[in-house]
Order: structure tokens, then C-alpha cells, then sequence
């Protein structure tokens, strides 16, 4: 059993509250993404569950123990830093041994645990350089290999491919995939980018100042997201935004915003009937939206605007319009190609649309 | 250790020479205070050693190598050696060990640090002379502190300055004393170099504080030690001052190291040749040593 859970826990830094009352279940051998923008907690939470940092408040949990006055050497973790922390003056094979040494580990058994983790990140015949030898991708998986000879219950990897080039991290992250299938042990894992989060987590927990938003399956963070600021930060470009009055329409509502009129269906008019203003945010994500064309069906929002900036990418473009004082951001087939300046009707389906309370920010079901 | 260069002249054409004139351009002002202050006084030592001196100081006849052989080879040279050599291992080692104490203990991060830490270094703007005075008062045999410190623990009174056997010792005190500063500044820059991230890598990996220190923070300070080792033996080896106001070289010679040997034979007794073999043989002997460490420690250095 090594489940990781943070009960209630508060970290203070003198005036500045890093972590604020986080409460997280990580299940045996999941692979849990702590995800969120720089300084939203996400490595100090990491840092408690190494036993780097010591909690102000609340209890964490590895396995059945609880461990807030357990040494960091005896809980059973290992940890990757962003940096990797290679020691300078050993080489890769010493580095990988360090650990055991340290726990007296035999020396036959140690040799055996490092030529394995070498063998499963093809360190072989890098074993007897010095890190300041080894590119970053290698430094990189040293860092990995120092992990897993320990065979900790639970991984812990503080951004541990921030360091690594765009190609190289798309490749580490498929060899991560692979490494926790095999090993069967908890992985958490802190990054601030979005991709990573999504194609490596099992689970995404996305902290913003020290408070848990969302913990979710990927898929479910992107196709329900808990309030506005998970809708913002999760895809890119992110969610477009409007603020909007509802109106009644017959036995349905219509949300209209600036230049926007969306026609809302029974169900969606009816979880918005509950609101105590007849005020809403709703949001659409840039894929949702599609150049209009007139034979639109009633439940098609349609707007005019006047395309900004084009940024072609090859399989797509992506275009910013602008509407009134607002702008929209869509990701469009590249053909037909628009030109700034260019006026164009949009249009999406109201179904596709996110609501939000916009007094407290969350999200309201539709379904 | 940074390798010159070495100009190669020969058929490189042109551009070399050129080269070898803007060297030359940034180099003057230091070639001209070198030559002036080290080669040319170097020169003249060696050639002084050749001629014996008159007792009024001046320039006798012609020994060749007869006076090289005399003095290396005497007792009185061999004497100063074994008392340098003992000058320096009391420094150097016992300088290393606190001046390492000290940086770990100012290295901590408790409020108001920087003070200790400026206490810690502040014998770097102590003049010997000042230090020296401060030691003579201090080792006084009886108003110092040191006899008040013997009295009071039952002891028998000691002039340590006076004793042939205490005092290189007390001379060597002082010197650490005086050298403490450099060595704390020095270890501690190089502890603050080394990351927390592999002190935490440490804790994780299991390292116990004594483990840490022996496999993390020393072998990152290697650089640092190479480089306070090498200072530390320069700076005993160049030693005078404090010698010359606590000791004049005595008693019976125990505090006379090369240096004051030298200074003793050229400017009291006015034996100039004498005094320029002195001076070569520790040249020699400095050049030598320089050499051996940078060939057997640089290897165990570890650099970044």
C-alpha cells in the first residue's frame, strides 16, 4: 500500500501561505499530475510529502503511516528535482549507488540494482562519466535511475522535464508512461505544463495559491471544468469568455452578451433558472467555433466579427477576431485562410457551452 | 590550473606576430613591475650567492658554488627548514579545521548571522602588527590572559615566549589567529557555492550529517581546500612580522624560519651573499612545492 494523502494541510512562509488547507487522496499506484501556475503551492505540497518541508498544519499520510515526524530518509520516497541534484563530484554509477550505500545496502546487491536501472534507461555505458559529461537528457535520466534502485513506494518529480528540449520531453514523457506501468508504484508529479498534466496524469489536481481547484481525470478536467480559472487555464488557447443577462424566451433562456446571442436548451435553461441574478459567464473553447454560414440551425450561436491576428500553423490556424471591446480566440481549418481585417460570422453550438456562476466563479451543471 | 598558451613563432606567419604584440601591449605594465620587483631581485640573489661578503656588507670574492654548498648544505639552514617546516604544519592544519569550523558554523541561517560573520572574518583587516601587539599582551608571562588563565587552573606560570619549547607554538597562534579571516572568508564563500538541492538529495538518499560532510560538502569544497592549503603555506612560508615582534627569531633560534633567517644574515649581520643563497633555496624549495601539489591535490580536486 502506498497511498499518499494530504490531510488539511497548511504551509506557512512567514506572512505568505503556500499551501492553504489542501486535502488530496493519491491512490496506490496512480500517477497524479499536481498541476498550476508558478507558486501556487504545487512544489511545496511535493516538498511536505518528502519530508523536506514540515507542514504548519494537517497530517500527511504515506501508506498507513502517518509521517509528519518521520525523517525524509525513512519515508520510503524518492525524489527528482527539476535540477536533477546529481552529485558533481561522482559518476553516474556512484550517483545511482549513493542511496544504498547510505543504507548499507550489500555491495553485490547494489551492483545488481544499478546495472538493472541502467539497463532499462540505457545508462550502460555511461556509467563511469561524471555528470558535467552527460547532455541534459542524460543527467536527466541519471536522476531517474537514482530513483528507481531505491524502489521507493512513491516517486516524487518536482518538474523534472522543464530542463529538457521540446523534442526530447515529448519523448521522456511516453518513457515516464512506460516506467511507472512497469514499476507499478505512486507517481507524483508537479509540473506547470498543461501538456504534460494531461497526457502523463491518471489524475490532475490543479492548485492555484495554495488551494486545490479541481482533481479530475484529464479528460473530465478539459470536458467539465470546476470554475473559471480551471476553464482558463487548462487548453490552449484558452476558453473564450462572456459575461452575459439572461433573458426568458418562451419556456427557454437566451444568454446575450455583446454581439453574442446564445439560445439555450431545456435542461441548460433550467440549471440557470436557479441562479439568484439573471446573470451568467459562459465560456466556449477556440475548437468549438467554426466559420458561419446561414442555413445555421436555431440552436447555432452566431457573431460577427472582424478577424485580428492569423497564426497559421499548418494543420490549423489560429485566429484572434474581435468583438466589440472583447476578443475570441478559435483554432479554424486552415482553408479558407482568413486575412486581418477580414470580416467574418462565427458561430458555435450552444451545447458546447460552459456556465459559470459569475459571482463565485464556478461551474454550473447543465446536464 | 589554466594553461598559457604558448606562442609558437616559428612559421605561423603574420597574424602571430601580431598577435604577439597586442599581447604584448596589455602586458607592459606588468612586465615592467614584475621585472623590477621579482626577476630582476631574483636574478641578483642568484648572482649574489656567487660572491662572499666583506663584514661591511660589501660584494667580496668570487665562490661559484662553493657558498650554495656551505649554507644548503649547513646546520643553521637545515635548522630554519625543520622550524618552517613545523611553522607550517601548526598553521596550516589547525587554520583549515577552524577557519572550515567557523564557515559551517556562520553558514547556518539563524538571525543575525551576518554579524558572527563579520566577527569571524574581521582578523583579515588586523594588521600583523596590531595582532602581534595584541598576542605579545595577551601571552604577557604576568599580566596576560593566558597566565591569568594557567593561575587559575592550578598550573605552573609559563613565558611562552621565552620558552624554546612553546615558543613556535605561541608564534604559530598568533599566525592562525591572523589567518583565521581569509581562510573562513574563503571556506565559507565555497560552502554558500555549494546547492541545497544535493544537501537535500543527501536527506532523501539517507545520508547521515556525518555522511553528508564527508561525501557531499567536502568533496564540493575540494577546490576551496586545495586553495586555502596552498594560501596557508605561502602565507607561512612569508611569515615575518609576527615573528620579529614576538620572538626575534628566538629563544636559542626556535622561532627562526628561513625568512627571518634571511633577514637575519642580510640586515644584522650584512652577509648578503649568504642571505641570497637562503633566499634561493627557498625559492626552490616554494617552486617545488607549488609543483608537487598542483600535480598530486589537483588530481583529487574535483571541480565543477
Amino acid at each position: 500500500m502506498s497511498r499518499v494523502v494530504f490531510d488539511r494541510i497548511t504551509k506557512h512562509f512567514g506572512e505568505v501561505v503556500a499551501v492553504d488547507d489542501l486535502s488530496l487522496e493519491i491512490h496506490d499506484q496512480e500517477f497524479l499530475v499536481l498541476l498550476g501556475p508558478s507558486g501556487c503551492g504545487k512544489s511545496t505540497a511535493l516538498r511536505i510529502v518528502a519530508g523536506l518541508e514540515d507542514p504548519t498544519r494537517g497530517t500527511v499520510i504515506i501508506g498507513d503511516r502517518v509521517v509528519n515526524n518521520i525523517e525524509a530518509k525513512n519515508r520510503d520516497i524518492a525524489m527528482v528535482f527539476q535540477d536533477y541534484a546529481l552529485y558533481p563530484h561522482m559518476s553516474v554509477y556512484d550517483n545511482m549507488a549513493f542511496s544504498m550505500r547510505m543504507r548499507h545496502v550489500h555491495r553485490q546487491e547494489r551492483h545488481r540494482r544499478v546495472l538493472e536501472a541502467a539497463h532499462t534507461l540505457g545508462l550502460e555505458t555511461l556509467l563511469k562519466r561524471k555528470p558535467a559529461e552527460l547532455s541534459g537528457g542524460q543527467r536527466q535520466r541519471v536522476a531517474l535511475g537514482r530513483a528507481i534502485v531505491r524502489q521507493p513506494c512513491v516517486f516524487l518529480m518536482d518538474e523534472p522535464l522543464s530542463n529538457l528540449d521540446a523534442k526530447l520531453r515529448v519523448q521522456t514523457r511516453r518513457e515516464l508512461i512506460k516506467l511507472h506501468r512497469r514499476l507499478q508504484t505512486t507517481f507524483i508529479y508537479v509540473t506547470h505544463d498543461q501538456v504534460e498534466a494531461m497526457t502523463m496524469g491518471e489524475r490532475i489536481a490543479i492548485l492555484k495559491d495554495g488551494t486545490l481547484h479541481q482533481v479530475d481525470r484529464p479528460q473530465d478536467v478539459y470536458d467539465r471544468p470546476a470554475n473559471v480559472f480551471v476553464a482558463s487555464f487548462i487548453g490552449s488557447p484558452p476558453m473564450n469568455f462572456f459575461q452575459a443577462e439572461l433573458q426568458g424566451e418562451g419556456d427557454h433562456l437566451v444568454a446575450r452578451s455583446d454581439g453574442v446571442e446564445a439560445h439555450l436548451s431545456a435542461a441548460q435553461s433550467q440549471a440557470l433558472a436557479k441562479l439568484s441574478t439573471p446573470k451568467v459567464t459562459f465560456g466556449v473553447r477556440p475548437e468549438h467555433i467554426v466559420v458561419g454560414d446561414a442555413a445555421a440551425g436555431p440552436d447555432q450561436c452566431m457573431l460577427n466579427t472582424i478577424v485580428d491576428t492569423v497564426e497559421s500553423l499548418g494543420a490549423e490556424q489560429q485566429v484572434t477576431f474581435s468583438v466589440g471591446d472583447n476578443t475570441i480566440q478559435a483554432r479554424l481549418d486552415p482553408s479558407p485562410a482568413l486575412r486581418e481585417g477580414e470580416q467574418v460570422l462565427l458561430m458555435f453550438a450552444s451545447h458546447r457551452l460552459h456556465f459559470f456562476d459569475p459571482e463565485t466563479g464556478l461551474r454550473i451543471e447543465d446536464k | 590550473m589554466p594553461r598559457l598558451p604558448v606562442v609558437g613563432l616559428l612559421g605561423r606567419g603574420l597574424t602571430q606576430i601580431k598577435n604577439l604584440g597586442f599581447g604584448l601591449l596589455f602586458l607592459w605594465p606588468s612586465i615592467i613591475l614584475f621585472s623590477l620587483f621579482v626577476f630582476y631581485p631574483l636574478i641578483k640573489s642568484v648572482y649574489l650567492g656567487f660572491y662572499e661578503s666583506d663584514p661591511l656588507g660589501n660584494q667580496g670574492d668570487f665562490v661559484g658554488l662553493d657558498q650554495y654548498r656551505s649554507v644548503l648544505g649547513g646546520s643553521d639552514f637545515r635548522h630554519s627548514l625543520w622550524v618552517t617546516f613545523q611553522f607550517t604544519v601548526y598553521t596550516v592544519v589547525p587554520g583549515i579545521v577552524l577557519g572550515l569550523g567557523l564557515a559551517m558554523l556562520a553558514n547556518q541561517k539563524l538571525p543575525g548571522i551576518s554579524i558572527f560573520r563579520t566577527i569571524f572574518a574581521s582578523t583579515v583587516a588586523t594588521s600583523v602588527a596590531v595582532a602581534s601587539m595584541m598576542w605579545l599582551t595577551l601571552l604577557n608571562p604576568t599580566t596576560g590572559l593566558v597566565t591569568w588563565l594557567l593561575d587559575q587552573a592550578g598550573q605552573p606560570r609559563l613565558n611562552l615566549l621565552n620558552d624554546p619549547d612553546w615558543a613556535l607554538p605561541a608564534v604559530s597562534l598568533t599566525t592562525i589567529w591572523l589567518n583565521l579571516g581569509l581562510a573562513t572568508i574563503v571556506f565559507l564563500a565555497g560552502l554558500q557555492s555549494i546547492p541545497e538541492r544535493l544537501y537535500e538529495s543527501a536527506r532523501i538518499d539517507g545520508a547521515s550529517r556525518l555522511g553528508t560532510f564527508l561525501h557531499v560538502t567536502l568533496p564540493m569544497l575540494s577546490p576551496t581546500l586545495l586553495f586555502v592549503t596552498v594560501i596557508g603555506m605561502i602565507l607561512a612560508f612569508e611569515s615575518f612580522g609576527q615573528i620579529h615582534i614576538l620572538t626575534r627569531g628566538g629563544p636559542l633560534d626556535a622561532t627562526t624560519v628561513i625568512v627571518y633567517s634571511i633577514y637575519l644574515e642580510a640586515f644584522q649581520r650584512f652577509d648578503y651573499g649568504v642571505a641570497a643563497v637562503q633566499a634561493v633555496g627557498l625559492f626552490v624549495l616554494v617552486l617545488g612545492l607549488t609543483g608537487l601539489q598542483l600535480r598530486f591535490l589537483e588530481r583529487r580536486v574535483f571541480y565543477q
